[in-house]
């Protein structure tokens, strides 16, 4: 008859198997140490992998005293111990009771630091490359897992923000997930403004698929600029390097991705109440102008005005008398000079020394030839006019006898 | 372009140069007036556009899972 476990009664018998075989104990393993945590209990626990697997350990707080050096992530160690069952996880693990360093680092992250050196020589790190995010995306691109918190995170934090949220979906760790992340990279292109590849925190482990060439190169030629945010703050990977802006977290990401929508309301006030300021201004110093153009041409400032233009007038009348009255004395002056010189050549002179001028009817006397016996004569006189008669005629030579 | 069409960024870009317009004051009062009214549209707009977002999410593949709207 077909026997029927109980899933303990079955861990139990695979743990009896596994522990009763000698050539699972005191073994050694060789790999590289990663997920190392040191539990509060003092136990520790870690995985140990290879290329291809990995096997969980624990080292416990007995054991580790011993130890002599602090285990890491990525070192390359030598384990003593032996197989185990931890029944309530029915998981198989390595009890280790001793721990030594390998030679050399882990060969993973020798690949890795020459894969960061191959693509820096490249210039995909460099900061020229590095594309300033836009200040009000309307298209966000999000390459994260459906079903990861991340996008929960990333949804909380632009939800209020009205931009299209494009969601390309992506397996974000294990087998495949650098080809998915790359794929879905390059999904977006031209469909956004900004992407956010993200995802939330995790091992050294779930985060390596972001170490991938495939994915540093989707970020690379990614048309717009991306925002990459994987695990948490003291997480780096080569998609961090690559991308335009590392962001610690997927929330800080959303951040970095949208405006601050209060401040972006408050943008909107303060532009409403500079508009209406500077209208409002605007219109009280037209009303001043018009004030003061009012005050300029008001019936008080037209009369004296006026009475402007008058005393104006007085003024030039005054003026103009006063050049008028210069003007005649100067005249009359001039004339007054030109009346004595006439005087002092005239005939005047000359008859007031005794001479008179003698006329007739014909003209001027010079010659008693010029005139009759018995005709009238005119004399004129220094005063006066006389009326005479010729009595007699003489010869001319006789007058100075 | 309708109103509704327009970017964010561009009616923030537009407000931006239309307050600046109006403090500098070189404006006519009737310039003065439109550019006016037109700022306070785009306030209005942009607003609205903020009043408004409801999440649009949309997936490449077709699928989301439930609980994001």
């Amino acid at each position: 008859m077909t026997q029927i476990f109980t899933v303990t009664d079955l861990n139990e018998r695979i743990r009896d198997r596994l522990e009763n075989d000698p050539r699972l104990h005191d073994l050694w393993a060789r790999g590289e140490l990663s997920n190392y945590v040191h539990h509060r209990s003092g136990h520790r626990y870690f995985t140990l992998k290879d290329r291809d697997s990995q096997i969980s350990c624990v080292l416990f707080r007995n054991d580790g005293v011993r130890l002599g050096f602090e285990l890491k992530d990525g070192q390359n160690v030598i384990v003593y111990g032996d197989v185990g069952v931890y029944r309530p996880q029915g998981r198989v693990q390595l009890m280790a009771k001793g721990i030594r360093l390998d030679e050399g680092i882990g060969l993973r992250h020798l690949q890795l630091e020459a894969l960061k050196k191959k693509l820096a020589d490249e210039g995909l790190f460099s900061i020229e490359h590095k594309r300033s995010l836009p200040k009000y995306p309307e298209r966000i691109g999000i390459v994260t897992s459906p079903q990861g918190a991340a996008l929960r995170d990333v949804l909380r934090i632009i939800g209020p923000y009205p931009a299209r949220i494009i969601l390309s979906p992506a397996q974000v760790q294990g087998e495949g997930a650098a080809e998915s992340i790359a794929m879905a990279v390059r999904a977006l292109q031209g469909r956004a403004d900004v992407v956010i590849v993200c995802r939330g925190g995790g091992s050294t482990e779930d985060l390596w698929c972001f170490n991938s060439e495939l994915v540093a190169r989707a970020i690379f030629e990614c048309d717009s600029p991306v925002i990459s945010a994987v695990g948490h703050e003291t997480d780096f990977t080569v998609a961090d390097f690559v991308a335009d802006v590392r962001a610690p977290t997927p929330t800080a990401a959303a951040e970095m991705a949208v405006p601050d929508i209060e401040k972006l309301r408050s943008l909107l006030v303060q532009a409403t109440v500079r508009m209406k300021r500077s209208l409002w201004s605007g219109l009280e110093r037209r009303e001043e102008r018009l004030e003061y153009l009012k005050r300029c041409i008001s019936a008080q400032k037209m009369y004296s005005l006026t009475e402007e233009a008058r005393q104006r007038l007085d003024s030039l009348e005054r003026r103009l008398c006063a050049a008028e009255s210069e003007r005649r004395t100067a005249l009359e002056s001039r004339l007054e000079q030109a009346e004595g010189r006439l005087a002092a050549v005239g005939p005047l002179a000359t008859l007031s020394r005794g001479y008179a001028i003698v006329r007739s009817p014909r003209g001027l006397v010079l010659s008693s030839e010029d005139v009759q016996q018995g005709e009238v004569l005119e004399l004129i006189l220094a005063k006066g006019r006389l009326l005479v008669s010729v009595v007699e005629n003489k010869a001319v030579e006789e007058v100075y006898h | 372009m309708s109103e509704k069409d327009v970017r964010l960024e561009e009616a923030l870009d537009d407000l931006e140069r239309i307050v600046e317009e109006l403090e500098n004051g070189k404006k006519s009062l009737e310039e003065c007036l439109d550019l006016y009214e037109k700022g306070m549209r785009l306030v209005k707009h942009c607003h609205a556009r903020l009043e408004n977002a409801k999440r649009k999410i949309e997936s490449l593949t077709g699928e989301l899972p439930p609980g994001l709207d």
